[in-house]
C-alpha cells in the first residue's frame, strides 16, 4: 500500500517541527495552553509530524525500517495509516536472554542498536561484565541512558531512551504538575528550584533510580539542597535482573534452575537484606524530609502506601499543613493485592496540605505523563496521538464515540526510538465529548485494564497451562490473592 | 416463534431437566446458552446417602462393560440427534474448529470399545480389585485389599470434548458415583451423553449414578451447599486453579481434592535425525503431527522442539531446513487432525511479527495469514513468550547437549517427545527427574494407547476409588491377651 501524504502546509509543517523539537519550549512552558488546543489542528500537526519522523527515521533506525519496506509503507495519509508501523512493546526485550547469561554484550548492543537512531556500534563493550557496567559504558559514550525493566517473565527490556527523552519527559512533569490548569503559569512554577523529594534510589537504569537525576536537573535545578533521595546510591539492574530470574526459577518449580552469571547469583542475600530493610528506610525517609522541609515548596513522588503511611503517622503527632500549599504530590503504583485505604487522598491532602494528590498515566516507552483531572480523566499532551486497537483484529477503532481498545501512542517527541508503540493497556476512550474539566486534549478514563487481565473467558477450563494460571496460582498460594 | 436457543441439559440421576432456565456465557464475544437453573435444582446434584452406592455392586465388571459398550453403540453420530445438536452448538463454543469437533465426535465410540476399556481398567486398578476383595497372606494376617467407588465431583477441561465421555467412563468401570460440573467452553456434549444413556436405560445403576450440570464456577450459594463431606468425598479437578479457585474453601477433612495441573509439552529431537534428507523429513512430519493435532489446544500439544544440532552457523542452517519442511509437513496434515486456526490470538500474532524483525536472531516461517508459524531459534533461547505459543505455532530451540533441554523441563511439562528411539532411555530417566511425566515417541503424542496409564504424574483412577482393607488373623496368631509382656509388640 503506498500512501501518498497530504500536500504540505507550511505553517503546520513549522508547527511541526517545533512540537518535536522542544514542544514545552514552543508553548512558552504553559500548561494551559499546551492542553486547549483545537483538536483539529492537533491532529494536522501530529500528521504533519509522523510524516516527517517516518521520512527521517526509517533510515536511521533499522528495525522500522525493515517494518516499514515489509508493508511497503512510505507516508502516511491519515493518522491511522500509522497503525502498522506500532511496534509492540516486547520488542525492547527481544533479545535471546541467554547473551545476558553469557555476558556478551557486544552482540546485545548490536540488537539495540537496530532500535534506536543513535549509533552505538563503535562503543566499545568487550570489557563490559555486567549490565551495570554496560549501561554506564553506553551512557557515558554515547547520547543514550538506557532505561532497563523487568516484567514476570524474568525478562529485563533494554529501552535506548537518550538522556534528551528523560530530559523531555520531566519538563513535562514539571510544566503539568506546578502549574494549575486554567492559569497562566506563576514566575516560580518555571524558575524557582522546588524541593524534589524522591523516596527512591540516587542513580540507576531502573525507572526506581534512573529519574532521580532529571528531577534533580529540572525541578532542583542541580541544587544539591533541593535534590532529595532516600537511598544516596545506585540501584543496580544486575541485582533487580537477578531477583526478576529468581522469581521466574520459583514459580516454574526449580528455584535452582536460575541462568545467570554466578558472580551475581553470589549477591542475592545483599538483594534481599535490602529489599526487607526499605519500606521502614522509606519511611523513615518521609519523615525526616517532613522535618527539614516544613513549610516549603516540594515535589514528592512516592508509592500512595508510603504517602499513606507517612501522612497517617504525622496525622497521629497532631502535625498537618506540613508543606507549602502549592506543593505537588505524586502517588501511583502500590504493590499488586496490597489495597490502597479507602481516606488515601483526604489523608495525603490533610497532612502534606495539598488539594488533590496527583495521579498520572505514562511508560518509560513514552516521553509524555498524561495527568489525572479532576473530572478523573488522564490528559494525553497533544504531541501524543492516541490509537485505540481492536483487541481481536489489532485495527484502529474508529475515533469517535465511546471506544475501548489496547491502548497504542505515537510520541513524535521521541529523541532516540521511533516513537510509535503497542501497550498491553486496555484503555478507554470518548472522542466526541469534550472533558467537563475544560482541556481539549484527548481523554482517557480513569479505569485502565491490562488486556491480559481480559483474557481467558470465564469458566473455560483448559489441560494446557497458561502464564496466567500459573501467576494466579502464584499469586494466591503467596497470600497475595485475597 | 423465536428460534431455538442452545441449552446444557441437566441430566440428574436418570432425569433430564429443562425448566427454569437462565442464561449463562456471552463473555468476550462467546455465545450464550441456557441451562436449568443452578439453585432450582442444587438439591437433585448430590448423592442422598452413601447408601445408595449398594446398587452398583449387584453389577459385575462384565454387565458394566456390556452397558458401556451398548452406549457406544448409541454415541454414532448420525443416528444420535442429541449429539448432533451438541456438535452443532459446540462450533461456537470449542477452541477448535469444525472439521477437528466433527472428528472428536466420529471417533468418540471407539472410546467404548470393551476391549479397550478392559485393558485400560486392568492396567490401571486390575480388575480383581474392583470385583472382589484381592486377598494375600502378609506378616501373620490374611489381607484384603478392595477398590470401592466414590462420590465424586468432577470439574473437567473443555478443550477437547473427550473429557466429559472420558469421565462417564471412568466413573461407571470404577462404580463410582458420578457429578460433572461441565465447563463454558463444552457445556453439551457430557449432557448429550448423558441424555443418551436416559433414553438406554432410564433405570440403570450406572444412568442414576450419574449428575451432569452446568454452573458458573464459583456460584457460592450452589457450592456451599453441593461442597459437603455428606455429599462428596473426592473432587477431580483438570485445568488446576483455574478451577479449585473456587473449590480450595470447601476442601476440609472428609473432602479430597484430585487436581489434574495445567500442563505444556516439550520435544527433544537428537542432532542425528539432521543427518539425511530422508530423516529430515521424518522429524519433521513427526514434529508437525504433535504440534497441530487438534490445533494444538491440548496440554499434550508440542509447543518447544530442542534439537541437538550445535548453535553454529552449519547447525542453525540445518535447523532452518527442518523448520522450513515441519511448516510444510503441518500444511499436508489432514483437515480432521488440523485446520487452519479458528482465531489466532493476537497477541501470539503480535510477537511472532515482532521476532520477524530480530532476523539476527530468530527465523520465522510462516504464519503471515494467520495459519501458524514455526519459529527457528539462532541461539539456544526459546521465545520470551514461549508460554504463549499455540494455535499451530511451534518454536524450534538449537542446543548443544541435552543438559540444556532438561533444564526447562519442569514440573510443567507433561508430555516430551522422543526422536531418534536411541534418546529414549536417558531422556525419560532424566527428564522424569527434572519433573517430566510422560514420555512418548515424536509423532505419536496424539496416537497411542489412549488414557491407560497415570497422567501429568498421578494417576486419578487410581484416586478416584476409595482402597478400603480387610485384615484377619492366620491362624496361630497369638492374641495380644494371651501374650506375656515380652511378647507383646505393637508393631505398626
Amino acid at each position: 500500500m503506498a500512501t501518498v501524504a497530504p500536500p504540505n502546509d507550511t505553517a503546520i509543517e513549522r508547527e511541526a517541527e517545533a512540537w518535536m523539537h522542544d514542544p514545552y519550549d514552543h508553548f512558552g512552558y504553559h500548561n494551559t495552553r499546551i492542553h486547549t488546543l483545537p483538536c483539529e489542528e492537533v491532529e494536522a500537526v501530529q500528521l504533519a509530524a509522523m510524516n516527517r519522523r517516518l521520512a527521517e527515521r526509517r533510515g536511521q533506525i533499522k528495525t522500522l525500517e525493515k517494518l516499514a519496506d515489509g508493508q511497503n509503507i512510505t507516508a502516511l495519509a491519515t493518522l491511522d495509516d500509522m497503525a502498522p508501523l506500532l511496534m509492540p512493546h516486547d520488542i525492547y526485550k527481544s533479545y535471546p536472554v541467554s547473551l545476558l547469561a553469557k555476558q556478551r554484550f557486544d552482540q546485545i548492543t548490536t540488537w539495540l542498536s537496530r532500535l534506536t537512531r543513535y549509533d552505538v556500534s563503535g562503543v566499545d563493550v568487550s570489557d563490559c561484565d555486567s549490565i551495570d557496567s554496560w549501561l554506564v559504558r553506553l551512557r557515558e559514550e554515547t547520547p543514550l541512558d538506557v532505561a532497563t525493566s523487568s516484567g514476570s517473565s524474568g525478562t529485563c527490556s533494554f529501552f535506548p531512551k537518550s538522556k534528551r527523552d528523560y530530559m523531555t519527559s520531566v519538563m513535562g512533569m514539571r510544566v503539568q504538575l506546578a502549574q494549575k490548569f486554567g492559569e497562566h503559569p506563576r514566575p516560580g512554577d518555571l524558575a524557582d528550584k522546588i524541593h524534589a523529594i524522591i523516596p527512591l534510589y540516587r542513580d540507576g537504569h531502573a525507572s526506581t533510580g534512573a529519574f532521580a537525576k532529571y528531577f534533580g536537573k529540572i525541578f532542583a535545578h542541580d541544587d544539591p539542597d533541593y535534590w532529595h533521595t532516600c537511598f544516596n546510591f545506585k540501584i543496580s539492574s544486575d541485582l533487580m535482573w537477578l531477583a526478576a530470574r529468581l522469581r521466574a526459577a520459583t514459580a516454574k518449580g526449580d528455584a535452582s534452575k536460575v541462568d545467570v552469571p554466578p558472580s551475581l547469583l553470589a549477591r542475592r542475600a545483599e538483594w534481599e537484606q535490602a529489599q526487607k530493610d526499605m519500606p521502614a528506610q522509606q519511611l523513615e525517609f518521609v519523615n525526616r524530609m517532613i522535618h527539614e522541609l516544613k513549610g516549603q515548596r516540594v515535589f514528592v513522588m512516592g508509592t500512595s502506601n508510603l504517602l499513606y503511611a507517612a501522612a497517617k503517622r504525622g496525622l497521629d503527632e497532631g502535625l498537618s499543613g506540613v508543606f507549602a500549599p502549592d506543593s505537588v504530590f505524586m502517588g501511583g503504583g502500590g504493590a499488586k493485592g496490597v489495597p490502597l485505604p479507602d481516606d488515601l487522598e483526604e489523608v495525603v491532602c490533610r497532612f502534606f496540605n495539598c488539594e488533590r494528590m496527583i495521579s498520572a498515566y505514562g511508560m518509560t516507552e513514552m516521553n509524555s505523563f498524561s495527568v489525572l483531572c479532576d473530572h478523573d480523566r488522564y490528559h494525553v499532551l497533544p504531541w501524543v496521538t492516541v490509537f485505540l486497537l481492536d483487541l481481536e483484529t489489532g485495527q484502529p477503532l474508529p475515533r469517535h464515540g465511546a471506544q475501548t481498545g489496547r491502548a497504542a501512542f505515537f510520541d513524535m517527541t521521541q529523541d532516540s526510538t521511533w516513537g510509535g508503540i503497542v501497550t498491553g493497556d486496555l484503555v478507554t476512550v470518548d472522542w466526541d465529548r469534550p472533558c467537563e474539566c475544560g482541556r481539549t486534549s484527548v481523554a482517557l478514563e480513569k479505569k485502565i485494564n491490562r488486556v491480559s487481565e481480559l483474557q481467558g473467558g470465564d469458566d473455560k477450563i483448559s489441560c494446557a497451562a497458561t502464564p496466567a494460571a500459573q501467576a494466579e496460582a502464584m499469586d494466591f498460594l503467596t497470600g497475595f490473592g485475597g | 416463534m423465536s428460534p431455538k436457543r442452545p441449552i446444557s441439559y441437566a441430566v440428574l440421576r436418570g432425569k433430564v431437566i429443562e425448566t427454569d432456565l437462565i442464561e449463562f456465557g456471552g463473555r468476550g464475544g462467546d455465545i450464550t446458552f441456557l441451562a436449568p437453573d443452578p439453585r432450582l435444582i442444587a438439591d437433585q446434584i448430590p448423592l442422598a446417602s452413601p447408601r445408595l452406592m449398594e446398587d452398583l455392586y449387584e453389577l459385575s465388571f462384565e454387565d458394566i462393560l456390556d452397558y458401556l459398550a451398548e452406549l457406544g453403540e448409541r454415541l454414532h453420530l448420525k443416528d444420535n440427534a442429541y449429539l448432533q445438536e451438541a456438535l452443532e452448538y459446540s462450533y461456537a463454543t470449542a477452541p477448535t474448529t469444525k472439521p477437528i469437533m466433527d472428528g472428536f465426535f466420529h471417533d468418540m465410540p471407539f472410546m467404548f470399545d470393551k476391549e479397550r476399556i478392559r485393558g485400560m481398567v486392568d492396567f490401571n486398578i486390575g480388575i480383581d480389585y474392583l470385583e472382589g476383595w484381592v486377598e494375600k497372606a502378609i506378616n501373620g494376617s490374611k489381607v484384603g485389599i478392595r477398590a470401592y467407588g466414590a462420590r465424586t465431583l468432577h470439574i473437567v477441561a473443555g478443550n477437547g470434548p473427550v473429557l466429559g465421555a472420558l469421565t462417564v467412563l471412568r466413573g461407571a468401570v470404577t462404580r463410582g458415583d458420578t457429578i460433572v460440573k461441565v465447563p463454558s467452553n463444552d457445556p453439551f456434549t457430557t449432557g448429550a451423553i448423558a441424555r443418551t444413556m436416559v433414553d438406554m436405560a432410564p433405570d440403570h445403576p450406572i444412568t442414576r449414578h450419574l449428575a451432569v450440570a452446568y454452573w458458573r464456577g464459583g456460584d457460592e450459594a450452589l457450592e456451599s451447599r453441593l461442597y459437603q463431606p455428606h455429599n462428596i468425598e473426592k473432587i477431580c479437578a483438570w485445568g488446576g486453579f483455574a478451577s479449585v479457585k473456587h473449590v480450595t474453601r470447601y476442601i476440609q477433612p472428609g473432602i479430597e481434592l484430585i487436581s489434574l495441573d495445567p500442563k505444556r509439552s516439550a520435544s527433544i529431537v537428537g542432532g542425528e535425525a539432521l543427518d539425511t534428507p530422508e530423516l529430515m523429513d521424518e522429524a519433521a512430519n513427526r514434529i508437525a503431527t504433535d504440534v497441530a493435532t487438534g490445533n494444538q489446544t491440548a496440554c499434550a500439544a508440542c509447543r518447544m522442539v530442542y534439537v541437538m544440532c550445535g548453535t553454529d552457523g552449519e547447525g542453525v542452517e540445518k535447523l532452518k531446513r527442518l523448520g522450513r519442511m515441519t511448516y510444510d509437513a503441518m500444511m499436508r496434515l489432514p483437515q480432521a487432525l488440523t485446520t487452519k486456526p479458528k482465531r489466532y490470538d493476537r497477541d501470539l500474532k503480535s510477537q511472532v511479527d515482532m521476532l520477524r524483525l530480530s532476523d539476527d536472531f530468530y527465523t520465522v516461517i510462516g504464519g503471515e495469514d494467520d495459519e501458524g508459524a514455526v519459529i527457528v531459534s539462532h541461539t539456544s533461547d526459546r521465545v520470551d513468550f514461549w508460554e504463549y505459543l499455540a494455535d499451530r505455532t511451534v518454536n524450534l530451540i538449537p542446543v548443544e547437549t541435552l543438559d540444556e533441554v532438561l533444564d526447562v523441563v519442569d514440573a510443567y511439562t507433561q508430555t516430551v517427545g522422543v526422536f531418534p528411539e536411541s534418546l529414549r532411555e536417558i531422556v525419560r530417566h532424566r527428564g522424569a527427574l527434572h519433573g517430566g511425566q510422560r514420555f512418548v515417541a515424536l509423532g505419536y503424542a496424539f496416537n497411542g494407547p489412549g488414557l491407560v496409564g497415570p497422567q501429568d504424574g498421578i494417576e486419578p483412577m487410581r484416586r478416584i476409588v476409595k482402597w478400603i482393607i480387610s485384615e484377619e488373623p492366620l491362624p496361630g496368631r497369638k492374641p495380644f491377651w494371651e501374650c506375656t509382656d515380652e511378647e507383646i509388640k505393637v508393631v505398626a
